[in-house]
């Protein structure tokens, strides 16, 4: 059973990744792109990984792709023509490629792994028999690699200061609501009921 | 070939019987909603509400569906054929998935995962696609409008739907949700409930779920007075009764979730001897009920938010509120667990 | 199961830096654009305050945070050098932000967390906090360098940087992940142990290095990864590029001599080739480049790759020497780049920022002091004797000579007299040609100490050098003590 899911997702996987760079068009491979997303979510909980898994459908299919789709939809990008220069620059694309294959088989045909490994690699994961995946995983985050984590916090702290800086123009001539000076607003101080007297006026 | 038939097919088919005996019930309560939402809106209005077909217009639902399975399915020329019709079926198969992990009674659910909150908060953040879809594939620019606004509205409650969760599950002290349920078990029934020591989370999520389901006063994306009906104004018959059914099938989902985070899920609101004899089922049933009802209060009280008063509520009012509540919620846990000194 | 947080007293100046960057963020963000000034200044404080903390530590050598941290002699040094940098840019910026109207509190803040990252780059000890220190500090750049949003070049500048740094960091992870795969393990100090014993790395440990030193060579901008630098720094406002060109540098060469000399040092043999390469590759490009440019930050890109060269050279030698060389150089490099932007920044005419050479035409006559302060820093950098950077460029051929590296020693040396032309021409062109008008006056009290503060520096090191070198040689030291 479990063999026959990781086929499915697998094969499922590996063809909506193709799909994404394949597609014509491009809402369709942000579509294919989440769907891949959401099959590696299926890997991860067949790999007992359960709430990576969940954490992947939420962050990335439920907030980042929504966020990409938006984009793409909106931008009005023609991608046969981005892909005009294709074939001319094919060439050059191949000969980085093979190079690269080339290192691979060079890397792997020498691999040699350390001995120690799996001790080493072992040394700080906690039992999984004795307490659940997302404790295990949280219990890491905040003592081991705790200064990797708040690290990473700080550079997305650096991203969002970024990203205001760089994009936010306080505009003027704007009449804003303040809610505040709304509700603190009292009767007195809008209207005045004032006595006419007949045929005067005021 | 025994082999396969015990390993294979028989599990298969009872998994199978099990997903039909939450899903049919489930259609049914949809359907009714649809009646029980006329029945409450004619009450707060001064009307009588569906009285023509069967007694009290009880077979109104059944009529409507009648109706729109009858008719033609049309498809706009210009629109995305796939994802015109792909957009309807995720919606309705997203709103039943979930739930699978819905604990119905105390061990009575399909799928009792270690991760049962997240499940649903993920699924429910896979809403949004249905409609995002939906909206770019009809090819009109009211439908894409609407679905922009939707999916906006969508993610950015979101983010402190997520924050109010964490708060629950951290006195909880679990993911799985029977787990969330059994820890809000105490002596003094409805006050021992989550909606109480946290009070401001639950009206926060409240009102989260109100802008997820896209329900008034968040009805944005439909603002028919703006933008006709939103991102279904081209769906007609058996596509548009799916994304009704979606839509109503959310709304019960997150009135279930809200029942089992805040209310208790099956508890029995009074520990003591009549009370628990009522099955707990009976109980979630009667918590959805009470909180649809409060779904359906609201429509009928409320006008519709201007979009920058929603942007501004779920960003500058919910999101500080939700995570400085996070903050207490844990510090306040921590405390006492240090000076009752149980561990650290 | 206990929960056992590490011990985190090791990081203190980086934690304190990184928290008074977020308090000023708050103290800016609730009083508006208004408060730039004030959070300048703050941060210069904040600056200080984790100097101090950083030179109280000592010289022991420490690592802490499960093993991903290390404080050692050589991390004190190149952090007080970076810190001075950082320094000094930010004050020198503070008026000219001012003058130009872009004053904006989240200046001095990005330049604190960037600052923040950098120490955390010198005091990695593992190849994840490798990154994520050196991810802090891109990103903070890519952002100053496109500090004047409205500006083209600042835009296009901060766009190339992103991209081209996006790349050399997917190259760093490749070759991390390479290391990783052998070894099965991230902390620098494990690594160490297990290339000790094995007598050789295979070609999958020698394809990540080479991965890893072109990462690096990207964020010290040496040949032939140096394509971003010229247009970055002629892009980039100059405030930002004053920051650019010293304090990064001395982050990323200490990231570099601590990566190679100490996990990989027992395969040294390995990659003196490629540092001896690409140190000699920048020296020359760096040296040939500057000649043509007619663009003061563009030169100074052209130098700086040179500098960096310079400073390979002595990485090369593998040595105790080679340590002792980059650490001078780098402290050298602080004061005289530091001030020759310093002095950039006060190129000004008719209120409008100027930076091509032509227009430091008979500064000498005009604004004397200016002129006499430009001389120093260019003869400084040109290795005259009397000057700090005479002493820089000692050491390293020393250390070159040392370990045998005769050709390089040989090539930098007749690289660096043709060199000399071009920082004699700017001398030759302040004093000899005919005034281009005067620049506008004053200064301002910030940028007229820093300039006197630099070239006093410049001057008296070139002096009296033994407590610069002295102070690497501890240094130097400490780090092969561990």
């Amino acid at each position: 059973m479990i063999a026959l899911a990781f086929w499915l997702f697998a094969t499922l996987t590996v063809a909506s990744a193709v799909m994404v760079i394949s597609a014509r068009n491009t809402v369709h491979s942000v579509l294919f792109l989440i769907f891949c997303f959401f099959n590696a979510a299926g890997l991860f909980v067949l790999l007992g990984a359960e709430f990576l898994a969940m954490i992947l459908v939420v962050v990335y299919v439920g907030a980042v792709a929504v966020l990409f789709l938006f984009v793409v939809m909106m931008l009005d990008i023609d991608f046969t023509e981005l892909r005009q220069g294709f074939l001319r620059y094919l060439p050059v694309g191949i000969v980085v490629g093979v190079v690269l294959c080339v290192e691979i088989v060079f890397v792997f045909k020498t691999w040699i792994l350390n001995p120690d490994m799996a001790t080493v690699a072992a040394a700080v994961t906690p039992p999984l028999d004795q307490i659940s995946n997302t404790q295990a995983l949280g219990s890491l985050i905040y003592t081991h690699y705790v200064y990797a984590f708040q690290a990473s916090g700080l550079i997305l702290l650096v991203a969002m200061i970024g990203a205001i800086m760089l994009t936010h123009r306080a505009r003027v001539g704007v009449r804003k609501q303040t809610i505040s000076t709304q509700v603190a607003r009292k009767r007195e101080d809008a209207v005045t009921v004032v006595k006419v007297p007949t045929g005067e006026g005021i | 070939m025994a082999n396969l038939l015990n390993n294979y097919l028989l599990p298969l088919i009872i998994i199978v019987l099990e997903i039909l005996a939450i899903v049919v019930p489930l259609l049914v309560a949809v359907a009714y909603l649809t009646y029980f939402e006329r029945k409450v809106l004619a009450a707060a209005q001064l009307r009588k509400g569906p009285n023509v077909v069967g007694p009290f217009g009880l077979l109104q639902p059944l009529a409507d569906g009648l109706k729109l399975m009858m008719k033609e399915t049309v498809i706009p020329s210009g629109a995305n054929r796939v994802v015109f019709i792909a957009a309807p079926i995720l919606t309705f198969t997203l709103s039943l998935i979930a739930w699978a992990v819905i604990p119905i009674q105390a061990g009575v659910v399909l799928a009792d995962i270690n991760v049962g909150i997240l499940y649903l908060f993920a699924i429910s953040s896979l809403g949004v696609y249905g409609i995002i879809m939906a909206g770019w594939s009809s090819n009109s620019k009211y439908a894409f409008l609407g679905a922009l606004r939707s999916a906006a509205q969508m993610v950015s409650y979101e983010v402190s739907m997520g924050f109010v969760i964490v708060t629950v599950l951290l006195c909880a002290g679990s993911l799985n949700l029977s787990a969330i349920v059994n820890s809000q078990a105490g002596s003094y029934g409805l006050l021992n409930w989550y909606w109480l020591p946290l009070l401001p989370m639950f009206v926060v999520f409240f009102i989260s779920v109100l802008a997820e389901t896209n329900r008034s006063p968040f009805d944005l994306p439909e603002g028919e007075s703006e933008l006709v009906a939103g991102f279904f104004v081209e769906y007609s018959a058996m596509t548009f009764a799916l994304f009704f059914l979606g839509e109503y099938g959310n709304m019960i989902l997150m009135s279930a979730m809200t029942s089992i985070l805040f209310l208790g899920g099956w508890l029995s609101p009074l520990p003591f001897a009549p009370f628990t004899w009522i099955p707990g089922f009976v109980w979630l049933f009667a918590k959805i009920a009470f909180v649809l009802f409060c779904f359906l209060w609201v429509r009928a009280t409320f006008p519709r938010f201007r979009y920058d008063q929603l942007m501004r509520l779920g960003w500058k009012v919910f999101l500080p509120l939700s995570l400085g509540w996070l903050v207490l919620t844990a510090g306040v846990l921590t405390a006492i667990r240090t000076w009752s000194g149980t561990g650290g | 199961m206990p929960l056992l947080l590490p011990d985190f007293t090791p990081a203190l100046p980086e934690i304190f830096l990184a928290c008074a960057a977020m308090a000023l963020l708050m103290l800016g963000v609730f009083q508006g654009e208004k408060s730039a000034k004030e959070v300048s200044w703050l941060s210069v404080a904040a600056l200080v305050i984790a100097g101090a903390l950083v030179a109280s530590r000592g010289m022991e050598r420490r690592t802490g945070l499960e093993d991903m941290f290390i404080v050692d002699g050589f991390s004190m040094f190149m952090k007080l050098f970076v810190i001075a940098g950082a320094s000094i840019a930010l004050i020198a910026a503070i008026r000219f932000n001012a003058r130009e109207k872009t004053e904006r509190f989240e200046f001095p803040i990005l330049i604190l967390l960037a600052t923040t990252g950098m120490m955390m780059m010198i005091s990695a000890n593992d190849l994840i906090s490798l990154y994520l220190g050196l991810e802090l500090q891109s990103l903070s750049l890519y952002i100053l360098t496109s500090y004047n949003r409205d500006d083209v070049r600042s835009t296009e500048a901060g766009l190339k940087y992103f991209v081209l740094g996006a790349v050399s960091s997917g190259m760093l992870l490749y070759g991390s992940s390479m290391v990783y795969g052998f070894a099965g393990t991230t902390s620098f100090t494990s690594l160490a142990e297990i290339f000790g014993s094995t007598d050789s790395g295979s070609i999958g440990i020698i394809i990540g290095i080479v991965f890893i030193s072109a990462g690096l060579a990207f964020k010290v901008s040496a040949v032939p990864f140096h394509m971003w630098t010229p247009d970055v720094y002629e892009g980039a406002p100059s405030q930002v590029t004053s920051f650019l060109s010293v304090a990064p540098k001395i982050a990323a060469m200490a990231l570099f001599t601590r990566i190679l000399y100490d996990p990989f040092g027992h395969l040294v043999g390995e990659w003196r080739q490629i540092i001896a390469t690409i140190s000699l590759l920048s020296m020359a490009v760096g040296a040939l480049g500057a000649i043509s440019q007619r663009n003061f930050k563009r030169l100074m890109a052209y130098i700086s790759i040179g500098h960096m060269g310079y400073a390979l050279a002595a990485f090369a030698a593998g040595t105790e020497d080679g340590v002792r060389g980059v650490l001078i150089y780098m402290a050298m490099y602080v004061f005289m780049v530091g001030g020759t932007f310093a002095i950039i920044l006060c190129m000004r005419r008719d209120g409008k920022a100027v930076e091509r050479i032509d227009d430091l035409a008979g500064l000498a006559r005009t604004q004397p002091a200016l002129a006499v302060a430009l001389a120093i820093f260019m003869f400084s950098m040109a290795g005259i004797p009397p000057l700090a950077g005479f002493w820089s460029k000692f050491y390293v051929f020393y250390a070159a000579i040392n370990a045998n590296l005769y050709t390089l020693a040989i090539l930098g040396m007749v690289i660096s007299v043709v060199g000399a032309f071009y920082y004699i021409r700017i001398v030759k062109i302040m004093f000899f040609d005919e005034p281009a008008g005067a620049f506008d006056t004053p200064l301002g009290a910030e940028l007229a100490g820093v300039i006197f503060v630099t070239a006093l520096a410049t001057v008296l090191f070139g002096i009296f050098p033994s407590p610069i070198i002295s102070g690497a040689e501890a240094a130097a030291a400490s780090f092969f003590a561990g």
